[in-house]
């Protein structure tokens, strides 16, 4: 018996968890060890150790090409400057998103869902100087509704990195970003890089995994077990055997068609992802500086590939009518998620967790949070790490139902009849909370008696942004007042003083990033000259 | 080569106003004109000196920011290091412009050749209804005080020099390096001769509204210090 063999034996509770192994190389598997080994005290008396075994075999899928707002301290805390990160990933600001037709599919039906929270009021009051006001909801509450209107950056380039007037987040080309993640976490961060296929696992005697065999490098020893290999699950799923939970009775959503479309130099550049509704699910459309990312998402027992195809096709020749028609990807999935994320000393991040329908952009920012959480609540030993997988599991167990919660409202308001948007309206497909939440925003609007945890994945207010953006109505009065009379009147008025002046002090997104690209080039040229 | 325009929707939609702060923008002044409604707000940071007019008939308030042609102490790696900045500098390149000959409306009139003028970045002028945005609207009530203000600056100085109260400043500074600095050609108020007016006369100044710049502007020159230690911290810099 070897020295480590003993340990694995779970003799030694009291070890220190310092042997960290990340086993994948997409956004998630990237993401980590650059939060971790970023957040590593070198200093310590066990420092961490952060290895990441990447498949020279496997493709990525490249998740998502928007986050939220959380990659902004996700980066600074990582340590990549702003200006890196957007000229590296060609990236562009996303302050939002846009829901066209999701009501009635009218030409004129579209709201709003801005990052920046409503001005400052009790929600009643908010509710009540909206549906005063004539305007939507997020015009008549929220200045970054004017600040998209016009494709406006949500900063100025003299800001400090990451500052913003607004909330803001980002569209990336994910690729990229992962390629920049893996070059910071290996040449600034100190992340040990494999690239090796994993063969196997070795478990020890206590259940916990040993180490993962590698086709070229032998046994990968570590103490805890980052299972970030996508789809495949291979620690989660394949050796551990933990469910996973199908959400596909709530969000119907199966399949998808990606495409991208190269865009003119001096283009437009929106400030939201775009979610244009069709009969059968909807289509998003992420403006960056050189291309546009466009994909039709689709329920596959209620619309066909020809069909969807067709949509596509559609939609395609409306919005960009001279562009030659590329190819479509096809994509599939699942909405699903595990009944558990941390098993004994095997942590899964990323899809190896779950996957949710692409609204809303929930894959980055479930990475960033599990690895949060992971940090936050260190496990010192081994001793320990049960109560913190316990602990965590309970945490994301709730954010993922609160995620298919806050999907699922965006569905269940619509007044479109075709059949994809009727089963959407069936009792049984909601989530019995948001069919009780649902009843009591009749009488109130959304607040944070809704939302108690401190750290809501989606506060009230995104809340309040699709009930009302989909036409729900403003609380009838009660006989119990909040706020001082009044108050709320002003509001409405502040907030387009403040949108005009935001509309005058900001450039558009275009003009920010061009300016950004230039600046960079000169500097350049200047350091060689 | 200045190209003064009249600022118009029309003309300006898109036009965008640097609003940052830089010898490239033409901040690297030493001083600019100021008026007595504003020496209140001047003279928390900056010395108020009169300087006589070219034609030597009538004085100028200036508010100082350096010692020597060119020099602005303020003016401190892309920003301006004072909580406010005087009307005149602060609304350029925007100016007054008189209306058609006999009327007595006033126009907003912009210098196409300044550096402030943006390209993508930058304050908006209108709105792309052709609005004035509340930057310009701001810029507006500045030129309105400024233009107004101006006007009564004579009635001031008339008042200051049937009171005699104006003399002949020359300061000497002796630097931390060693160096001399002078300041010569201005004028201030003559602290005795203030003293010693007679209640009338006070009561004359009173009336007209001139005593409160008066004493702002004696006030100022405490700022002549900060401009010496601005200065030193300079030199001291490289």
């Amino acid at each position: 018996m070897t020295v480590s063999d003993m340990q694995t034996d779970g003799l030694d509770m009291d070890r220190a968890i310092t042997s960290i192994v990340i086993v994948g190389g997409g956004t998630a598997g990237w993401l980590a060890a650059c939060l971790i080994a970023a957040r590593a005290d070198r200093d310590a008396e066990h420092p961490l150790q952060v290895t990441l075994i990447e498949s020279p075999d496997v493709a990525t899928i490249g998740v998502g090409e928007g986050t939220w707002p959380t990659m902004r301290r996700t980066l600074e805390r990582i340590g990549i400057s702003e200006t890196e990160f957007l000229l590296v990933c060609d990236a562009a600001f996303k302050q939002g998103s846009r829901f066209d037709g999701w009501r009635t599919g009218a030409a004129d039906d579209r709201y709003l869902h801005p990052f920046t929270t409503p001005a400052e009021a009790a929600a009643r009051d908010l509710a009540s100087a909206w549906s005063d006001s004539g305007l939507a909801f997020a015009e008549a509450l929220c200045a970054q509704h004017a600040v998209c209107s016009q494709d406006l950056a949500p900063r100025q380039r003299a800001m400090p990195d990451y500052a913003g007037t607004l909330n803001y987040a980002y569209h990336l080309d994910a690729g990229k970003f992962a390629a920049l993640l893996a070059r910071h976490a290996t040449e600034r961060l100190g992340v040990r890089h494999l690239r090796d296929h994993v063969v196997g696992v070795d478990g020890a005697a206590d259940g916990d995994i040993a180490a993962v065999r590698t086709r070229a490098s032998g046994r990968i020893e570590g103490d805890l077990f980052l299972d970030c290999t996508g789809h495949a699950a291979l620690l989660i799923g394949e050796h551990y055997g933990v469910g996973t939970i199908d959400r596909g009775r709530e969000l119907f959503n199966d399949r998808a068609l990606a495409v991208q479309l190269p865009v003119a130099a001096d283009s437009p550049i929106a400030s939201q992802t775009n979610a244009t509704a069709h009969a059968a699910g909807w289509i998003w459309d992420i403006g960056l500086p050189a291309r546009r990312g466009i994909g039709c998402v689709y329920s596959s027992a209620h619309l066909d590939d020809d069909a969807a195809a067709d949509t596509l096709t559609r939609y395609l020749r409306a919005t960009a009518p001279d562009a030659p028609l590329p190819d479509f990807r096809p994509l599939r999935f699942q909405s699903r998620h595990r009944d558990r994320f941390w098993h004994r000393n095997c942590l899964a991040i990323g899809l190896s967790a779950g996957f949710l329908e692409p609204l809303e952009a929930s894959a980055i920012v479930l990475v960033e949070l599990s690895v949060d959480a992971l940090l936050d609540n260190f496990p010192a030993t081994r001793r320990t790490m049960d109560l913190h997988a316990a602990r965590f599991n309970t945490l994301f167990r709730y954010r993922w139902d609160r995620i298919v919660e806050f999907l699922k409202l965006h569905y269940v308001l619509s007044q479109r009849d075709e059949p994809y948007w009727r089963d959407h309206r069936d009792p049984g497909s909601i989530p019995p909370r948001l069919a009780e939440l649902l009843q009591l925003w009749a009488d109130q609007p959304p607040s944070h008696a809704d939302f108690p945890m401190v750290d809501e994945i989606f506060p009230a207010a995104s809340y309040q942004y699709v009930l009302y953006g989909m036409g729900f109505s403003a609380p009838r009065r009660t006989p119990v007042r909040t706020g001082a009379r009044g108050a709320a009147d002003m509001l409405v008025q502040q907030v387009d003083r403040h949108g005009r002046m935001l509309a005058a002090a900001l450039p558009t997104n275009r003009a920010y990033l061009d300016a950004l690209r230039h600046a960079m080039t000169s500097a350049t040229m200047e350091t060689r000259a | 080569m200045p190209d003064h325009a009249i600022l118009t929707p029309e003309e300006h939609r898109d036009l965008r106003i640097r609003t940052d702060r830089s010898d490239a923008l033409g901040d690297a002044v030493m001083a600019c004109i100021t008026v007595p409604s504003e020496f209140r707000r001047v003279q928390t940071h900056y010395p108020i000196l009169f300087q006589r007019d070219q034609t030597r008939d009538g004085f100028t308030a200036l508010a100082m920011f350096g010692f020597e042609a060119g020099e602005n102490l303020f003016l401190e790696g892309g920003r301006w290091d004072a909580r406010y900045r005087p009307l005149a500098i602060d609304s350029q390149p925007f100016l007054v412009g008189r209306g058609p000959e006999g009327s007595s409306l006033r126009q907003v009139h912009i210098d196409m050749a300044s550096p402030r003028i943006g390209a993508g970045e930058g304050m908006r002028v209108f709105d792309d209804t052709g609005r004035p945005t509340p930057f310009l609207e701001r810029i507006a009530d500045q030129l309105r005080a400024l233009d107004e203000d101006y006007v009564a600056a004579t009635a001031f100085f008339a008042a200051l020099q049937r009171h005699d109260l104006l003399e002949p400043l020359t300061l000497d500074v002796t630097l931390e390096d060693g160096s001399k600095n002078r300041l010569v050609g201005y004028h201030v108020i003559d602290e005795d001769r203030l003293e010693a007016l007679d209640p009338a006369s006070v009561a004359e100044l009173h009336a007209e509204g001139h005593l409160l710049p008066i004493f702002m502007a004696l006030a100022s020159l405490g700022q002549i210090g900060d401009l010496v230690a601005r200065k030193n911290r300079r030199l001291a810099h490289g």
